[in-house]
């Protein structure tokens, strides 16, 4: 077994093999010249559950099989390591938050943008333990809150432009706050009571509640933000156009049209990837506006 | 139930079965303790050596995170150590940062961020590293000071379930309880065995002379006599050498008795033809008067009257001697006539040795005492005296009854009962008094005493003498006993 942690129910783990399989199958009926060319760096970021080996392993082999090249796969901490490694050219591309490609905007390009329940766009909740009555954020004043990257627009921009809002900064408004460094890792915080409440990407807590239940069932959803920009994959601005950003989009593209890309977006919860244009997050670099208004 | 309540009375075979499983008891105890005490020693010493190797893993693996109070990797490590540290069974893990304020909890809705843990808790942690123990609440409290560069950085605070450790305990004192008992009880059961093995020859030793108490003294037989090499073996073989002995000094006894019988009975023949001769001579003349001068009314009246006389003395000898040795098949009641008749039968012995008798007889009713066995040793008792008493000298017979008991005192003049004939006749049981062959008559006195349950008490008075004291006890049982 790949898996690190949290569980899978069975009937995925046999998709998983199947899906692992097919990629094997179809990477040793690849011509030998498609292996002999350069790797494609690809950086990860918790946007998704990057903790499940088994997907990573999958998305690998996909990604080998489709580009024809050998993928490495990077994964870091933060989303600022993951960034700055992208921004400096050691990445090729990677899946990162909303928040850090508008924030870098002029230095990187989008590669593709994930399609979740039929449109590139997701929502940010405010989760509490299940036991909590509190029905909106002013209910979380004084809580211990969880948020899970500074850089994470879901699991913390969101936040804090809605309390920046109402006048009110993080720090003042809870008692105490501290970063998770992963949507999961929010949700086991909140679910374990050592947080009172959350932010949390609300699609990593919809396929939790499919994958690990018994995490999302000890919290509760108060608050779901509108609806904005999915977690792209982005690329250097200048490396926009190399042969291997080019190969990795049309992979993601393609994704859904092979059975090994179906097999790993059913992994994903996705029903795919497509093109879109940078204005598809405005609305989080009008939250950016927000908070850095109140300074 | 006296003897149930009364240990020292209990057959060995029971004593030393229930000594060895008393002495088993103690010895499971001592054992037991001093078993339970190095397991808990052990447990102890494990628990303190996993507890601190479970906290020095932890130490190292959240000590950068405690530094920068980082909230979530001190959580995530707190909760990943519980899978990891599965045989540990931490219950509480709290870390705290060098002001004491909780930084992260494996139990966070008890022991809450940025809070200090409950006095009360911490309480139960030594201030060393030392572990500390509560076996009431099954739990063990343990901590680790974290300190970087010789400055205090921190705590982790551990609470540990040690009921697995006392289940095991438990289980360990069940385990010594039912194998020491049923050692024990295997124990008991073969010293019972064992016991009742080396005292089946004691037994027999003790049942084989109790079997002859009335008789000749039982043999064991040969097939119960065992190899002569073994010590019972010997030991049986010289019980039967003594039962022999013993029975052939009772066959003598009773050989000599009989011909001290046969002796007595001449004595008594010749005192009776002396007593029909004596009135015979007055007969014959009274005889020999009426033949000459029977014409004469008064000299037949006269010789008449002798021989009625004559007559009446010699059938009351006769009679007196048929009713003293005429074998009676039943027992009867002692009747005053029957006292009475004593003085007839010693009447020769006193007039052979011209003695003078004081006789005081005031039983006026018949008594319920075997008669035949009580007047025969008081006859016995009387012709001794007679025998002892100086020629011309004065005896003295009284009959009495007190309190349910017969008593015939006879009191001599002579030289006085020899203290070891005495001592024969006062001991009930007592052994004849061969080779003496003085003291048969005694003898079979104390043999009659021992038949009818009387017992016998003798006195110097004085004035010189001998004085016996019959007792008789008078119980409509004595009858059936004699019987």
């Amino acid at each position: 077994m790949l898996r690190l942690e949290g569980k899978v129910p069975k009937s995925q783990s046999r998709r998983h093999f199947v899906s692992a399989a097919m990629c094997a199958g179809a990477a040793l009926l690849l011509p030998p010249r498609a292996l002999a060319t350069s790797q494609i760096r690809c950086g990860l970021t918790p946007v998704f559950l990057n903790n499940d080996l088994e997907i990573l392993a999958a998305l690998k082999g996909y990604l080998e099989v489709a580009t024809g090249r050998s993928v490495q796969l990077v994964l870091r901490r933060t989303y600022q390591e993951i960034t700055s490694l992208l921004i400096s050219g050691q990445l090729d591309a990677a899946w990162i938050c909303g928040f850090p490609f508008v924030a870098n905007k002029a230095e990187l390009a989008l590669v593709a943008v994930p399609v979740w329940r039929g449109q590139p766009l997701y929502q940010s909740y405010l989760i509490t333990g299940d036991q909590r009555i509190a029905a909106n954020i002013d209910g979380l004043n004084d809580d211990i809150h969880a948020f899970s990257d500074p850089d994470s627009n879901s699991g913390y921009l969101v936040t804090c432009a809605l309390l920046a809002s109402k006048g009110l900064r993080p720090n003042s408004f809870f008692s105490r706050t501290f970063f998770a460094y992963g949507h999961r890792n929010v949700v086991r915080a909140v679910g374990a009571g050592l947080a009172h409440s959350g932010s949390v990407d609300g699609y990593v807590w919809e396929v939790m509640t499919v994958v690990e239940p018994e995490l999302t069932r000890r919290t509760r959803v108060i608050y779901k933000s509108e609806w904005l920009g999915f977690p792209p994959i982005a690329a250097a601005l200048g490396r926009a156009q190399a042969t291997e950003v080019i190969a990795l989009r049309q992979a993601l593209i393609d994704m859904s049209q092979s059975d090994s890309g179906r097999g790993l977006l059913k992994l994903l919860y996705l029903d795919g990837f497509a093109g879109a244009d940078a204005s598809l997050f405005d609305d989080i670099a009008v939250k950016m506006e927000i908070v850095r208004r109140l300074g | 139930m006296n003897r149930i309540l009364n240990p020292p009375s209990w057959p060995t075979t029971v004593k030393a079965p229930l000594l060895v499983a008393l002495l088993m008891f103690l010895l499971s105890v001592a054992i037991s303790n001093r078993v339970l005490l190095r397991l808990a020693e052990t447990q102890e010493r494990h628990l303190g050596t996993l507890s601190g190797a479970y906290l020095d893993g932890l130490s190292s693996s959240i000590l950068p995170h405690v530094l920068r109070e980082d909230v979530w990797e001190v959580f995530d490590a707190l909760d990943r150590s519980r899978t990891l540290y599965s045989g540990v069974d931490a219950v509480e893990t709290v870390a705290v940062n060098s002001t004491g304020s909780i930084i992260a909890a494996s139990n966070p809705a008890a022991f809450p961020t940025g809070m200090k843990p409950p006095d009360g808790w911490l309480m139960r942690f030594s201030d060393n590293n030392q572990i500390l123990i509560d076996e009431r609440n099954q739990r063990a409290f343990v901590h680790r000071a974290l300190t970087v560069q010789g400055q205090n950085a921190g705590a982790i605070f551990t609470e540990l379930d040690i009921s697995t450790l006392l289940l095991e305990r438990e289980a360990v004192l069940w385990t010594l309880v039912v194998t020491n008992s049923a050692l024990t009880l295997l124990l008991t059961a073969a010293g019972y065995l064992a016991m009742r093995f080396v005292v089946t020859p004691i037994k027999t030793l003790d049942a084989y002379p109790n079997r002859s108490a009335d008789g000749p003294i039982e043999l064991i037989p040969p097939e119960r006599l065992g190899s002569s090499s073994s010590e019972f073996g010997r030991l049986f073989r010289r019980y039967n050498a003594m039962a022999r002995a013993a029975n052939e000094r009772l066959a003598l006894t009773e050989r000599l008795a009989e011909e001290e019988k046969l002796a007595s009975l001449g004595r008594l023949a010749s005192g009776m033809a002396h007593e029909i001769n004596n009135p015979l001579g007055g007969m014959f003349n009274a005889l020999d008067a009426i033949e000459r001068y029977g014409e004469r009314e008064s000299v037949r009246a006269t010789s008449v009257r002798l021989l009625k006389q004559g007559l009446r003395g010699i059938r009351d000898v006769v009679r007196a001697t048929l009713v003293t040795y005429r074998a009676e098949e039943t027992p009867r009641p002692l009747t005053p006539q029957d006292i009475d008749d004593l003085r007839l039968l010693i009447k020769p012995e006193l007039q052979r040795k011209e003695l003078a008798i004081d006789w005081q007889n005031r039983v006026d009713v018949a008594l319920p005492v075997a008669a035949m066995p009580i007047r025969q040793a008081a006859l016995n008792i009387l012709l001794n005296a007679c025998a002892a008493a100086p020629k011309g000298s004065k005896l003295s017979f009284k009959a009495n009854t007190c309190s349910n008991r017969l008593t015939f005192v006879i009191t001599d003049r002579g030289a006085g009962l020899p203290k070891d004939l005495a001592r024969c006749l006062e001991t009930s049981g007592g052994v004849s008094p061969i080779p003496s062959k003085k003291g048969l008559g005694l003898w079979m006195v104390r043999r009659l005493l021992d038949e009818t349950g009387g017992d016998i008490e003798v006195n110097w008075p004085p004035q010189g003498g001998t004085t016996v004291r019959l007792n008789f006890r008078m119980t409509q049982g004595a009858l059936r006993d004699v019987a």
